[in-house]
């Protein structure tokens, strides 16, 4: 489903965040990426959606090289990418309800779709008696699950989570957890970058270690270390 | 993957709204441009109307009889060939001169339909080697009395004045209007790029769940489009109104003869509806064109 091929990616002056990375992901999987700020876990991730382009190496998604990717092709490739972060990126003049079917709206699903799949997803993500509220009128959990349910809305084949517990308490984000689990286990491949031992330590799932942007660890069934 | 109509309509009017006042200053900049366009277009016009006869140095005409014999107007023909106080002349047949009077006279199909090329006496328009008062003025004398010559009229001071005077009205209005055009152009874009500064987070919410970069673009560039029309309509509404006005503040044509024709005909103030209507659009999407293009990262 993901495979980089001696990926290597620097910034303006000379940082290094992915250093010949090699790495293969099935379909299916769910892959934590761990490691301390600055090792480049979000550059991969933002690899993956073509919000970067490696400087050199393949990255391949779906089997598509998406370097070659010409640029009005790019937002086809996304719909096939759910994205979740720690800031949540909710729309904060919307309901929960407008946020989910915007995801739908500005791919220009017909309304029918839109209208039956968005309680739907909202029901999945536990949210229905939450659909009229805003933002603001939600805990962090919450609003980390209206983002979740945006992001799967669609039915990604991939969804990457960029930190998505960062920002709630471990209660809160165990629950997160089990929904992601959920999502994962209905065939999306999950990859979520994180700073959470106690998550990685409990889930043991595949873990793939970054230190100042090479991979030093790639390991199934994994603990944070 | 077809825009939707309902969807596009909204943004653009939010967006519209959400800044109403740049909007309007944008607005209004793009119709005071414009209505100055429009002027100066209406008045060379106008006077390119009234001085039709007139264009490119002709001093004086010389009309002949409409039965003089071709051997007369082979006679002066020759005469003005061999005179070196003469520059240039051309002759304008009665076929050329009926077209002329129907151009001038467009207004007044009564006027036309009384009239056939029969009728019309042919000319020469003369370019002499020098304009100087005196020496057309012992020319026309010359050229008074010869076989098959009607009549000889000159360019007079006001001709001379009018156009002088218009030409230069002319390019300054044009010029202060393409500098207004150009700020307009500018204020479209800024109220673009605050629209989108306003909604970067839809923006960046929409790029992430992979809308294409039109859908992102054409709410905005349809905004810029709405100003650069709504900016033209009343520019349009401008002049239209302006045009009797115009027609009053000249002196009356039983004192001055050359203004009778002053204000331009309605085909000609159609061109010019039509140039304002496509300068708006034209100044609303390159405006919020390189709003987009600039400032829209996607």
């Amino acid at each position: 489903m993901i495979r980089l091929e001696n990926v290597s990616k620097t910034y303006k002056g000379d940082v290094t965040a992915l250093r010949d990375a090699d790495v293969n992901i099935e379909k299916g999987e769910f892959v934590f990426l761990v490691g301390p700020s600055g090792s480049g876990k979000s550059t991969f991730l933002r690899l993956l959606n073509r919000e970067e382009v490696p400087d050199d190496g393949r990255v391949f998604v779906a089997g598509k090289d998406i370097g070659q990717l010409s640029p009005w092709k790019v937002p086809y490739l996304r719909r096939n990418i759910g994205s979740v972060f720690q800031d949540f990126k909710l729309l904060t003049n919307k309901t929960v309800t407008e946020n989910v079917a915007f995801a739908l709206e500005v791919i220009g699903r017909p309304r029918q779709v839109i209208k039956t799949q968005v309680p739907a997803i909202l029901d999945l993500v536990g949210l229905s008696s939450k659909a009229g509220n805003f933002p603001h009128e939600l805990s962090g959990g919450e609003q980390q699950r209206v983002s979740i349910a945006r992001a799967f809305v669609n039915r990604p084949l991939i969804l990457l989570a960029d930190e998505p517990t960062g920002n709630l308490d471990p209660a809160t984000s165990v629950g997160i957890m089990r929904l992601l689990e959920r999502i994962n286990k209905t065939g999306t491949t999950v990859v979520m970058a994180t700073h959470d031992r106690g998550i990685v330590d409990t889930m043991r799932k595949r873990v793939i270690e970054l230190d100042r942007g090479a991979i030093v660890r790639d390991q199934a069934r994994g603990v944070y270390q | 993957m077809a825009l939707r109509l309902d969807y596009v309509a909204r943004e653009t009017g939010s967006n519209l709204f959400r800044n109403i006042t740049i909007t309007l200053a944008s607005v209004m900049t793009v119709a005071v441009s414009l209505a100055l366009v429009g002027a100066s277009l209406m008045l060379r016009s106008g006077v390119e109307d009234a001085t039709a006869r007139w264009q490119g140095g002709i001093e004086f005409i010389v009309f002949l009889n409409p039965e003089a014999t071709p051997d007369q107007v082979d006679a002066v023909r020759g005469d003005l060939e061999e005179d070196p106080q003469v520059a240039s002349h051309t002759f304008v047949d009665q076929q050329a001169a009926f077209e002329e009077f129907k151009e001038l006279f467009g207004d007044s199909p009564e006027m036309v339909e009384s009239v056939t090329p029969e009728i019309l006496p042919p000319s020469f328009r003369v370019v002499p080697t020098e304009k100087d008062a005196e020496v057309v003025s012992a020319l026309t004398d010359q050229y008074q009395t010869k076989p098959g010559v009607k009549e000889v009229v000159s360019a007079t001071d006001t001709i001379r004045l009018v156009q002088n005077l218009s030409e230069k009205l002319t390019v300054g209005m044009f010029l202060v209007a393409v500098f207004l055009l150009g700020a307009a152009g500018l204020l479209i874009l800024n109220t673009i790029r605050m629209a989108m500064y306003a909604r970067r987070r839809e923006i960046e919410v929409m790029k992430l769940v992979g809308a294409t970069n039109w859908f992102i673009r054409v709410p905005f560039m349809v905004e810029g489009l709405i100003q650069g029309v709504l900016g033209a309509a009343l520019a349009i509404g401008a002049v239209a109104v302006f045009r009797p006005f115009f027609d009053n503040l000249l002196p009356p044509p039983e004192e001055f003869p050359i203004f009778s024709n002053f204000v331009p005909d309605s085909a000609d103030m159609l061109v010019i509806y039509l140039l304002l209507a496509f300068g708006g659009c034209v100044v609303g999407t390159v405006g919020a064109g390189v709003a987009v293009t600039r400032f829209l990262d996607v």
